[in-house]
């Protein structure tokens, strides 16, 4: 019986003479991952049985391997597509803000939506790497670093809308607080100015919780490239074109490790492993959790007083804080599901880390909040009624939900309206259904109809409502510009190239959290039976695998 | 400005936009300066002038000492110093300044007022109070002293600065060598036609005038009288035309049948009690416009339950100004309304008695076709109205109706003892009373068939504004000398042999005479800005007068024939003194004319009446195969103002379309002949194109729909589709003159309208017709109830135990169903203005506040324009305005009532601008402190410190913030529209495919229109009305130069205050208790805007008064509670059947002041969603 080296597997697996992420056969007792009605048993985290240096060698490992082509083309579009964004950033900023659709009744529209929707989206990351840390829920593991990473890419996305939507973007400074001999201040009763606030704090902690959970990670990043070195096992840089083409590559003179060895160096701050360091790094990202736990409140509460304190029908609703939060969550939970799985798919073993299990709870959340935000549009219905206020109530009766073709006082913008309700209400119903939340496919579907539903979501809040306010002399519309559209999906080049770049050259999970929750870390792994029968399936499965190789 | 290349290697070559000479035939071979040039263009020292950089003696220079040096240097710095001083511009003579306590030096910074007075289109005129600065005419206010003005303004006099600083107009003469193809335009000086005319107009002296033709506008100015009689004493057989383009004067026609002489009209409508409109266009049309605006806003106005309000009765075909805020309005096509007219005679002269022969003509006369029962009861009950009334009662009829209906009038008038009270007739001028367009008629055969040698048209454009029909322009043609003044390029002087340019009113001395007689002096502000322009009176001056071979360039000046004709007319004493006493007070003192009955026994009237009556014309009703035509005018009148970019884009009356004359049907009809246009929920909402015929003639328009037009009536409007006129005016609209008969007559029955190929865009500033039962925005009640509960305050005990009072027009609207909004705050204007909180900022200084009288709007919108004048607000283009952007301070929003869009109840005017709210929406929200709270109650726009995030336009809930999205002030506006017409269409492209960030700067010289005293915001900053706050702090420190302890009431005025007609809005200090504004606000009719908000608007509205006939209609007596059935109420919304606002609340009956219930904000909520 010949000894099976998982390693071996890895390493071959890692060296591309296995592709993709090998399908283990349902384990009997621990199964797919997936969630199990027997409240006796919990999913595993991890699949597989992985150990300590299988989660350092996937993690890793994809980080030092040369990138597959499609990364380089989803990389390439990417860019391509975030390059639209400056090139328009540049003429609006050189000819005026008139290039976009707005005029004098809509003042806001797209740029505003797209500020609440990026916004909205980097909500998750905080969420599931704060509130999810203090609640000790240890399936968050999976997916915490790309949500914070997320969150970052989002948070620059929503900051360039409010900076360029101002009329004069070269005085946009006078926003701050800068001391200044004619004492002028800005206005600290301006709730656009609590958005300046904080915004830039949820961007600052946020990057440094992000930072901060990388660090051990980076000095194993650091440690594996220097130990290569030593080994003398580093090999020189190859360009690889990004197209499969018999041209030789070029080898440039420097080793990768070198670089690395540099880079993590200096982003792992000194980082020894030591129990030291890790006992102030424990309490310090504690205590990051605890203070990003109410930016996750209040960033998007902050933002929603962007409306709810105006008087517009439609905006001033004291629902909006709980409503913009819970719809923040929703929306960032469901770009996360959109980027992970289809990396948990593309990428070697990914799965065993982000596990049918993981996928199951954020289906609940997103049925959970997209519930949630479901009430809130009824609330609003109930308000409308029981405030008895005519322009509140034309705000949402006839601007929002009636079709033109209904009524002749229905409002152009019903479509936007209801394609809000089926993707965010509607669409997330079924996973009431087990089936459907353990579906990737199913919940990927889903989230990008969230994703969509979201934006729709802030754009009917923003347009719908100023497009008819008060006064019916100055009712308008609002038409989006090429413009308007192409900054848009610009800014969607923009996130994707980022993120692109994040998982091809930073952790994605984090190393040293994951190996705290896989069964190696519990200090009675040798005496568990359970586990030891595990082992077994594992290692007639492994078996079988070398047989096959054979 | 060179016209000349001086650069050899680029003679020859010119640019066709830079010079419009050279457009004028498309020949753009060489250009000369002069005759003299043109001779010696081979050889010659002027070529050795033009190919040198630098003028002879430039280059000795170089050899010189430093002393020549130093002298020459001096001498240039001496010449700069006089050439930038701004007088340097300033005319010849003296004239006066308004106010005898200003200095005569200028004061830098200050501006100075001239009276003068600028002459109407067909005739009339306004008096003027020109503002300039430094020497530039830049605003425009009405004279106080003038009887027409009495110092309010119209939209044309407010618009006519721009005229000069039009980088467009004509700068120098042009003189087309050769004929036809080989025809080429040449530069030309002055002098170059003084000497050519000299000899030329010699010619005529052997002939008598034979074969001269001269061809003028229809004016009535006493110094251009005397011109024609020189003219005609020189050369008898001269013809003379003068023409007004729109039509001939009916009414002066009318009136010269009843009267046997030629007549004026003269309306006093602020004695009327009772006034009977036939499509009167009095308040809008017109010599007398102003003066009945004014009379009208005045019999319309209640300043307190005690006044007294008139009533109006309206039968019409399209809206007009008095037919939109009529008690009793009926839609009727315009061939109908004479049977109309007829019918009411019939039943005054009945029941009156008196009328001699004009009972029997009334009588026998046939109506063919029955008046409706609808109709017919209201013209019963208006019959016996104005009987009622009698001394106090007015019919008036439209200009377009027929003549012998408007003789018809002015024997209804007289059986009503109108005249003397309510009207009064004046002598007209002979000229004025003959129909210029026939006379054109007549003359054009002469002109066909080449025996006019010499045709001079006098600013007139006869090759586009008459009718296609009678083919001037081809006849034009035949003539061998056409000679043109003109101030702007036109059609007619683009065919000129001689084309030359004329100074603007502004520019240039003459004289008017108003509708009533007053003879008013027109002083130049600013001496002609290109050299050389001669004004109409001195290029007939130089015509008229025989000069000698010796003195063929002497030139009359305006100054000396304007005095010499008034030393002839006028018999005074002291000349000097009574000159300047004109000069100064903008009018001749004892000129204006008694009103009387035309000199004439009632009897004479009648007969004269009754004998023309029975050659009137009704016709029949019209059909959707045969409808109504009715070619009208607007802001644009003849097409005159078409390069005016302010009037392009004022909105126009009832539809608020701007930069187009679609022709208007009411929506039932468009249905019916497939005519809708797309509404504006589309993103490019077009017009369908139809075409119209009328006898064989066509023409192709879009068309668009009014809510309240007679069914089966189109009304187009003339003065659009101008081709030869400049950027902005240039292919705007369509050219109706095609289905123009010779006449010009301005009804037509049994057009034919179908759909054409093609869709056109249209732009509207206001795309909603209704108010969306939002019944709280324009409140509306009938007279009964005001009179009844006006000075009524209702107590109310608020959320917080406090107590509120609601005046009448508060307990209309929101305030008596929600709990007063109190803050919690200590706000220096928390409380209410008769108890402002001790040393807060509100119990001092002056409050700033002001009044809208919603009773007296008329809708005309000329608020609009001087505020434009006055704040240097930019005009956006069509392009923009489709988007929404348009820039207006001031808008008057325009709501329809009723449920049905062919029979909208009544058509409301809302003026609004910056509410100046003390608890300020904006203020709040802006982030950089750009819009802040001023210690006198104004909401300050800091324009150096916004940043443009635009929140605060969004949290004003009036939506009167206005954001520059481009650089709009500095573009150039191009006033067109991308044009997406089928190939072939005959439409003249007028492109803006230039947005205004791509499009060229405006030039130096329109800069110089722009008041100083106003920033010139830039692009991404927001702006909104200010009050003119501007004008506030001249005021200021006016008040401490003459050392006054506060401000006196009506020391300033705001611009659309000033310019109001009707007197409408009112502006002062609220703390001042016997201010206007403060009684106009303490006024029981005085509500604030969505007062509700709490944002505590300074500017208030008072609720529009009705005043129905009992007999037509019931008048609500008790707005507040409607009978005892609450219930069912609710089901039809807030609107009584008459469509008039009224307030129901079914939890109102509860009297419950508690906090859930009275939290129902509108009544007319439960209707909507029950």
């Amino acid at each position: 019986m010949s000894v099976i080296n998982p390693d071996q597997i890895n390493a071959e697996r890692l060296a591309g003479l296995r592709r993709g992420a090998v399908r283990s056969p349902a384990d009997p007792t621990l199964g797919d991952g997936s969630l199990v009605d027997d409240p006796a048993q919990t999913a595993p985290l991890v699949l597989n049985n992985r150990s300590f240096h299988d989660i350092t060698e996937i993690v890793a490992g994809y980080s030092e391997k040369a990138p597959g082509f499609w990364w380089f083309h989803a990389l390439g579009f990417a860019a391509t597509v975030a390059s639209i964004a400056q090139i328009m950033i540049l003429y609006l900023i050189i000819t005026g803000v008139g290039v976009w659709g707005l005029n004098n009744q809509v003042d806001w529209a797209w740029d505003i939506t797209n500020f609440v929707f990026w916004i909205g989206i980097g909500h998750a990351g905080t969420l599931i790497s704060a509130i999810l840390c203090l609640l000790k829920q240890q399936w968050r593991t999976a997916v915490n670093r790309a949500a914070e990473a997320m969150t970052i890419f989002a948070v620059i996305c929503a900051g360039i809308f409010p900076g360029i939507h101002v009329g004069r973007v070269w005085f946009a400074w006078m926003l701050f607080p800068i001391p200044n001999s004619n004492v002028i201040w800005p206005n600290f009763r301006s709730p656009l100015l609590w958005d300046v606030f904080a915004v830039s704090t949820y961007a600052t902690v946020s990057l440094l919780f992000w930072y901060m959970g990388m660090i051990p990670d980076f000095a194993t990043f650091r440690d594996r490239a220097h130990l290569r070195l030593r080994q003398n096992k580093s090999r020189l840089v190859e360009l690889r074109l990004p197209v499969p083409l018999p041209l030789p590559t070029i080898k440039l003179p420097w080793r990768g490790d070198l670089v690395r060895a540099y880079f993590f160096g200096f982003l792992s701050l000194g980082w020894r492993m030591s129990g030291r360091h890790w006992y102030r790094y424990e309490k310090a990202y504690l205590i990051l959790a605890g203070i990003s736990t109410p930016l996750v409140l209040s960033v998007h509460s902050i933002v929603s007083f962007d409306f709810a304190t105006s008087i517009l029908p439609g905006w001033h609703t004291t629902i909006f804080p709980p409503y913009f939060v819970a719809g923040a969550v929703f929306g960032g939970f469901a770009m996360v599901l959109l980027l992970m799985i289809p990396l948990r798919a593309l990428l070697p073993n990914f799965a065993d880390l982000l596990t049918l299990r993981h996928l199951e709870n954020m289906a609940k959340i997103l049925l959970v909040t997209g519930t949630m935000v479901g009430f809130a549009y009824s609330m609003e219905f109930f308000i409308a009624w029981y405030g008895g206020n005519t322009f509140e109530w034309d705000a949402f009766i006839y601007n929002r939900v009636t079709p033109s073709w209904v009524s002749e006082r229905g409002a152009p913008y019903w479509w936007a309206y209801w394609a809000m309700i089926s993707c965010n209400v509607i669409s997330p119903q079924i996973f009431w259904f087990k089936k459907m939340r353990r579906s990737p496919l199913a919940i990927w579907i889903v989230g990008f109809f969230v994703t969509i539903g979201m934006w729709f979501e802030r754009f009917v809040i923003i347009v719908t409502s100023l497009h008819r306010a008060f006064l019916p002399g100055e009712w308008g519309m609002f038409f989006p510009t090429p413009v308007d559209i192409l900054t848009f999906v610009g800014s969607c080049g923009v996130f994707l190239t980022l993120f692109l770049l994040f998982i091809r050259f930073f952790p994605i999970f984090p190393i040293s959290e994951i190996k705290n929750v896989i069964p190696g870390a519990s200090p009675h792994d040798y005496h568990d039976h359970d586990h030891h029968d595990a082992h077994d399936a594992d290692a007639h499965h492994h078996k079988g695998h070398v047989e096959e190789a054979h | 400005m060179s016209r000349v290349d001086q650069c050899p290697s680029t003679v020859g070559k010119k640019d066709p936009k830079k010079d419009r000479a050279s457009t004028v035939n498309g020949n753009a071979q060489k250009l000369w300066r002069s005759i003299d040039e043109y001779a010696a263009h081979d050889e010659g020292e002027f070529q050795s002038f033009l190919s040198r950089e630098f003028p002879a003696g430039a280059s000795e220079m170089l050899a010189s000492s430093r002393r020549t040096f130093l002298q020459l240097m001096g001498g240039a710095m001496a010449l700069a110093g006089a050439a930038t001083i701004p007088g340097c511009r300033r005319p010849d003579h003296k004239i006066m300044t308004y106010s005898r306590n200003v200095p005569g030096e200028i004061v830098p910074g200050k501006a100075l007022y001239y009276a003068t007075s600028m002459p109407l289109p067909g005739g009339g005129a306004e008096g003027l109070l020109v503002k300039t600065n430094e020497g530039r005419p830049t605003f425009v206010e009405g004279n106080p002293l003038h009887p027409v003005n009495q110092g309010k303004s119209s939209a044309w006099s407010n618009a006519s600065p721009l005229s000069i600083y039009d980088p467009e107009r004509l700068k120098y003469p042009v003189f087309r060598e050769g004929q036809g193809d080989n025809a080429r335009q040449v530069v030309a000086t002055w002098d170059d036609f003084r000497a050519w005319s000299a000899s030329h107009f010699a010619e005529f002296d052997s002939t008598s005038g034979n074969g001269l033709v001269f061809i003028v506008d229809k004016k009535t100015s006493p110094t251009r009288d005397a011109m024609r009689a020189q003219i005609a004493a020189r050369w008898p057989l001269a013809q003379w035309i003068s023409y007004d383009p729109t039509g001939a004067d009916n009414r002066g026609a009318g009136l010269r049948m009843a009267f046997g002489q030629p007549k004026r009209q003269i309306l006093s409508l602020e004695n009327a009690d009772v006034i009977f409109s036939f499509a009167s266009d009095d308040l809008d049309k017109g010599a007398s416009a102003l003066r009945n605006a004014r009379g009208f806003g005045s019999a319309r106005r209640m300043r307190t339950t005690n006044d007294h309000m008139c009533r109006v009765y309206a039968v019409e075909g399209n809206y007009t100004p008095m037919g939109a805020v009529a008690d009793h309005r009926y839609a009727l096509a315009p061939s109908r309304i004479p049977a109309a007219i007829v019918e009411l005679a019939r039943l005054i002269i009945d029941r009156v008695g008196g009328a001699g022969p004009l009972a029997n003509a009334v009588a026998s006369f046939d109506t063919r076709g029955e008046i409706s029962p609808e109709l017919r009861e209201m013209l019963d009950a208006a019959a016996d109205d104005l009987i009622g009334a009698r001394g106090k009662a007015i019919v008036t009829a439209g200009q377009d109706l027929p003549a012998e209906i408007h003789a018809l009038v002015a024997g209804i008038n007289q059986v009503l003892g109108a005249p003397g009270k309510t009207v009064s007739y004046v002598p007209a001028g002979a000229e004025e009373a003959r129909d210029g367009l026939s006379d054109l008629a007549e003359m054009i055969g002469t002109m066909r068939a080449g025996r006019v040698k010499t045709c001079v048209c006098v600013e007139t454009n006869p090759c586009y504004d008459t009718p296609t029909a009678l083919g001037f322009a081809e006849a034009f043609d035949r003539v061998t000398n056409r000679i043109v003044l003109s101030i702007g390029p036109s059609e007619t002087a683009a065919k000129a042999t001689w084309q030359l340019n004329a100074a603007t009113f502004l520019e240039a001395w003459g004289d008017t005479e108003a509708d009533d007689g007053t003879i008013a002096p027109i002083q130049p502000m600013i001496a002609p800005l290109y050299d050389g322009a001669l004004s109409e009176i001195e290029l007939l001056a130089l015509i008229a007068e025989k000069r000698t071979a010796d003195d063929y360039t002497r030139q009359p000046a305006g100054y000396e024939v304007v005095r010499s004709v008034w030393q002839g007319r006028f018999d005074w004493s002291d000349f000097e003194k009574s000159w300047r006493r004109a000069l100064h007070d903008g009018l001749v003192a004892g000129t204006t004319y008694r009103g009387d009955n035309g000199g004439q026994a009632s009897s004479s009237v009648y007969a004269n009446i009754s004998s023309v009556l029975a050659s009137a014309a009704v016709g029949v009703n019209p059909s959707s195969d045969a409808l109504d035509v009715v070619v009208t005018t607007n802001n644009m009148y003849d097409g005159r103002f078409a390069n005016l970019p302010w009037l392009q884009e004022l909105p126009q009356f009832g539809t608020t379309v701007v930069w187009d004359n679609p022709a208007l049907v009411s929506p039932q009809t468009a249905e019916k002949l497939g005519l809708e246009p797309d509404p504006y929920t589309v993103k490019e909402p077009k017009a369908q194109m139809a075409k119209v015929t009328i006898d064989g003639r066509s023409v192709e328009v879009p068309v668009w729909i009014m809510p309240g037009m007679a069914n089966n009536t189109m009304v187009m409007f003339q003065g659009y589709g101008r081709r030869e006129v400049g950027v902005i005016g240039a292919g705007v609209g369509f050219d109706v003159q095609p289905v123009r008969d010779i006449m010009g007559t301005r009804i037509y029955t049994g057009a034919k309208v179908e759909p054409a190929r093609g869709r056109y865009p249209i732009s509207s500033t206001q795309n909603h017709w209704s108010m969306e039962s939002r019944t709280s925005i324009v409140r509306a009640v009938d007279l009964p109830a005001y009179l009844r509960h006006g000075d009524v305050k209702e107590e109310k005990i608020g959320l917080y135990g406090n107590k509120t009072e609601l005046n009448f027009g508060e307990k209309l609207g929101e305030l008596s169903h929600t709990p007063p909004n109190e803050s919690i705050y200590e706000n220096p204007f928390n409380k209410s203005r008769s108890e402002p909180a001790p040393n807060s900022a509100y119990s001092k200084g002056p409050q700033w506040g002001m009044n809208v009288d919603q009773g007296t709007c008329i809708g005309c919108a000329t608020c609009t324009i001087a505020c434009q004048s006055e704040n240097n607000i930019p005009v956006v283009g069509k392009t923009e305005v489709r988007k929404g952007r348009e820039m207006t301070w001031i808008r008057v929003d325009r709501y329809f009532t009723g449920s049905d869009m062919n029979e909208p109840g009544v058509m409301h005017h809302q003026p609004v601008m910056c509410q100046h709210c003390e608890n300020a929406p904006c203020e709040t929200v802006c982030p950089v402190n750009a819009t802040t709270h001023g210690p006198e109650g104004l909401n300050y726009m800091v324009y150096n410190r916004c940043i443009g995030t635009r929140y605060c336009a969004n949290n004003c809930p009036y939506k009167v913030r206005r954001f520059n999205f481009f650089d709009y002030a500095t573009k150039k506006t191009k006033g067109g529209y991308r044009s997406e017409f089928p190939e072939g269409t005959p439409k003249p492209e007028n492109i803006n495919l230039i947005p205004p960030r791509l499009r060229e700067k405006v030039e130096e010289i329109q800069k110089l229109r722009n008041n100083p005293d106003v920033t010139v915001r830039s692009r991404g900053v927001m702006e909104k009305c200010s009050y003119c706050i501007q004008r506030i702090n001249a005021a200021r420190y006016e008040m401490k130069l003459q050392d006054l302890e506060s401000m006196p009431d009506g020391f300033f005025q705001t611009a659309c205050q000033a310019a109001c007609p009707t007197g409408a809005i009112v502006f002062g200090d609220l703390l001042n208790d016997n201010s206007e504004v403060s009684k106009a606000a303490d006024d029981g009719r005085s509500y604030g805007l969505l007062g509700y908000l709490n944002t505590r608007p300074r500017t208030t509205y008072k609720v529009t008064l009705s005043n129905p006939n009992p007999r037509l209609r019931k008048p609500v007596e008790d707005p507040f509670h409607h009978g005892g059935d609450h219930g069912s109420e609710g089901e039809h919304g807030a609107e009584d059947s008459n469509g008039h606002a009224v307030f129901i609340d079914p939890l109102k009956k509860h009297e419950d002041t508690g906090y859930a219930g009275s939290l129902r904000v509108l009544g007319a909520a439960v209707g909507v969603h029950a």
